[in-house]
């Protein structure tokens, strides 16, 4: 490997350690490497302190960037402005909490080869049960999506050419996804797995409005894209049958008024079921709208990836 | 440069020699300035591999890879953007079409004809499984579309440069690619094609699910219908539901004063909810003008659409 690395290590609101520390482990063991590399930090909204220990830091090391957000953007976001800063082909993102194992890393940046992107993978797990049982749950939820199946999706190492996230847009809370994304864009993908460092250990309980976030995310990554270059598929499928029921509906009520004389003036249910057409409809309506848009905006999205052209 | 052949392949490695050497033989005759661009839509056998030693000897010659399957629309929306002739052909890999009938279609455009598609007369496919099916999908395209080609399946196709880099192609949309065009009025002849049986595998590119065509169907009518004014048509269908519920309130009203005893608050709320479907209708009508009208340049041109057809052999104006 002669390719320049790039380290990306975001310090975002989710955790992280003493910064210095942090910075000497990954440093010593990226110097076995014997590559050239960088460090960047993204800081991800406003951590004075940090801010202040990284930039005395960098007096003494210039293979150290910083990168201050002017607010917190999340992760994916981050590493996305990261990239965009990195000089090295190969980009490697670590939490800013020990994870791994630091002589890990070794072994990470290694195995990419011909690979596109390697994940990282916490095994044995070596944290709490709570930890891994939550972890399990998330992991099994987006496994029945995914046609990639990975088995940590919670682990912050990771390393890929930066090509990537040329095709990989990541937003939000995605970072945890670019491994399951990059496949979908058909680069060759991977899972190592890596000793997890007892820093790790500790019980994580997150609050509510987190799992939530993440389970919207499953919903946008593995759902609605899907849908989103035909939405008429998905719009008019939800429309029509919500429709049907109000219809039904309605036919039912008739049908008793005919043949059992109660008058449809009286029946509050006639209301429901109007309701249900009126919102088929408006489903629908929704997912032509969708398909103007598309239609009219087709140029401007590409729908694939070229890998090489050969020839002139 | 003159012409363009593309041709996305999809797992052909065995028929990829062949269809270049079919190809190359049937134009090179002509005498005119032409590239052959194949797609590999992510296949996963060798197809890459052949055709990369075919560009090695063949400077008319030019491979795109995709990194994976993306289908058969991305796949010639990929060799169109890249295709440099003023005419493009597109044609299948798997060896059905017959690359001898390029000359003719040739001839159409030049006639001035701005897309040219193939009809399989003869087609060899299995009767039940293909052809009954294509037949009817093409009446029902024909007829709902209003631009009745008798083969909207066939790949083989010939169009102008700078009519087909126009159509947004998406999805699985090269199907109704002549429909689209009429949109933006263009002169469309059809001709009767070769077709061979397979020679090398299952057919890969399957029929696939009603349900897709069939919205894809209905997507493609709306912007054929809807295409100069969404707002007028969204402002039609939201006069049925604005009638049906203003007579209903008008109704409750009435018997307010004539039987207060009598009025029904089912029927007012019906009334209302359907006043609401209205005002709703009528607002997505505005949004999908301002859409149209901050989109798509494809639109703007519409003029006569000349159709020259198998069976409707006068070229009648529209």
């Amino acid at each position: 490997m002669n390719n320049k690395l790039s380290l990306l290590i975001p310090i975002t609101e989710t955790r992280y350690e003493d910064i210095i520390q942090v910075y000497n482990e990954y440093d010593s063991e990226l110097e076995k490497l014997n590559i050239t590399f960088e460090i960047i930090f993204i800081i991800d909204g406003e951590y004075p302190n940090i801010t202040q220990k990284l930039e005395k830091l960098s007096e003494s090391d210039n293979k150290i960037i910083i990168i201050k957000l002017a607010r917190s953007f999340g992760e994916a976001n981050a590493i996305m402005a990261a990239s965009r800063q990195a000089s090295g082909e190969v980009l490697l993102t670590l939490p800013a909490y020990r994870q791994i194992q630091p002589s890990e890393i070794t072994k990470l940046v290694q195995s990419l080869n011909d690979f596109d992107l390697v994940v990282g993978c916490r095994n044995p797990r070596i944290d709490s049960k709570f930890n891994q049982i939550q972890a399990r749950v998330f992991q099994w939820v987006v496994n029945k999506m995914s046609d990639f199946k990975t088995h940590d999706i919670g682990c912050g190492a990771r390393v890929f050419k930066k090509k990537v996230l040329d095709e990989v847009q990541l937003y939000g809370d995605q970072h945890r996804f670019l491994a399951l994304l990059a496949y979908r864009q058909g680069f060759k993908v991977k899972e190592v797995n890596l000793r997890q460092s007892e820093y790790d250990k500790p019980t994580r309980i997150h609050p509510f409005g987190v799992y939530l976030r993440r389970l919207l995310d499953i919903l946008t990554v593995f759902f609605l894209t899907k849908f989103t270059k035909k939405p008429l598929r998905f719009f008019g499928l939800i429309g029509s049958f919500t429709f049907l029921i109000g219809v039904l509906g309605t036919l039912f009520l008739i049908f008793e008024k005919f043949f059992f004389g109660i008058a449809l003036a009286e029946r509050p249910a006639l209301l429901i079921s109007t309701l249900f057409m009126v919102l088929g409809v408006q489903v629908v309506a929704i997912g032509l709208l969708g398909e103007i848009i598309i239609f009219t905006h087709a140029k401007n999205i590409k729908e694939y990836t070229i890998e090489k052209i050969i020839g002139r | 440069m003159d012409l363009s052949v593309v041709v996305p392949l999809y797992f052909e490695e065995e028929s990829v020699e062949l269809l270049h050497q079919s190809i190359t033989n049937a134009i090179s005759p002509l005498k005119i300035k032409y590239e052959i661009i194949f797609v590999d839509d992510g296949s996963k056998d060798n197809t890459f591999m052949v055709a990369e030693k075919i560009a090695q000897r063949d400077i008319n010659f030019k491979i795109i890879k995709f990194r994976k399957n993306y289908g058969q629309t991305p796949a010639m929306a990929a060799g169109i953007n890249h295709a440099l002739g003023n005419i493009i052909i597109t044609m299948d890999g798997d060896l059905q079409n017959d690359p001898a009938d390029i000359p003719l279609f040739l001839q159409k455009i030049e006639e001035g004809y701005d897309i040219v598609v193939g009809w399989r007369h003869k087609r060899q496919d299995k009767l039940i499984t293909r052809k009954i099916p294509s037949k009817i999908a093409n009446w029902i395209i024909g007829k709902i579309t209003g631009v009745p080609i008798k083969d909207n399946g066939c790949s083989l196709k010939a169009y102008k440069r700078s009519i087909i880099q126009k159509i947004p192609l998406y999805s699985e949309m090269h199907r109704f690619i002549p429909a689209m065009t009429s949109i933006a009025g263009t002169t469309i002849a059809e001709i009767k094609v070769r077709h061979h049986a397979r020679q090398f595998g299952e057919s890969k590119y399957g029929l696939s699910r009603v349900y897709k065509v069939l919205i894809d169907l209905l997507t493609i009518k709306m912007l054929i219908s809807f295409a100069s004014r969404p707002l007028y048509w969204f402002t039609l269908i939201a006069l049925i539901p604005f009638f049906l519920g203003s007579v209903l309130i008008t109704q409750w009203l009435l018997s307010l004063f004539t039987d207060p005893s009598h009025h029904s608050f089912v029927f007012a709320s019906v009334g209302v909810l359907l006043v609401a479907l209205g005002t709703f209708i009528v607002t997505l009508g505005i949004l999908a003008e301002l859409v149209y009208k901050t989109g798509s340049h494809l639109i703007e041109k519409f003029s006569n659409l000349k159709l020259n057809l198998i069976g409707k052999k006068t070229n009648h104006e529209q």
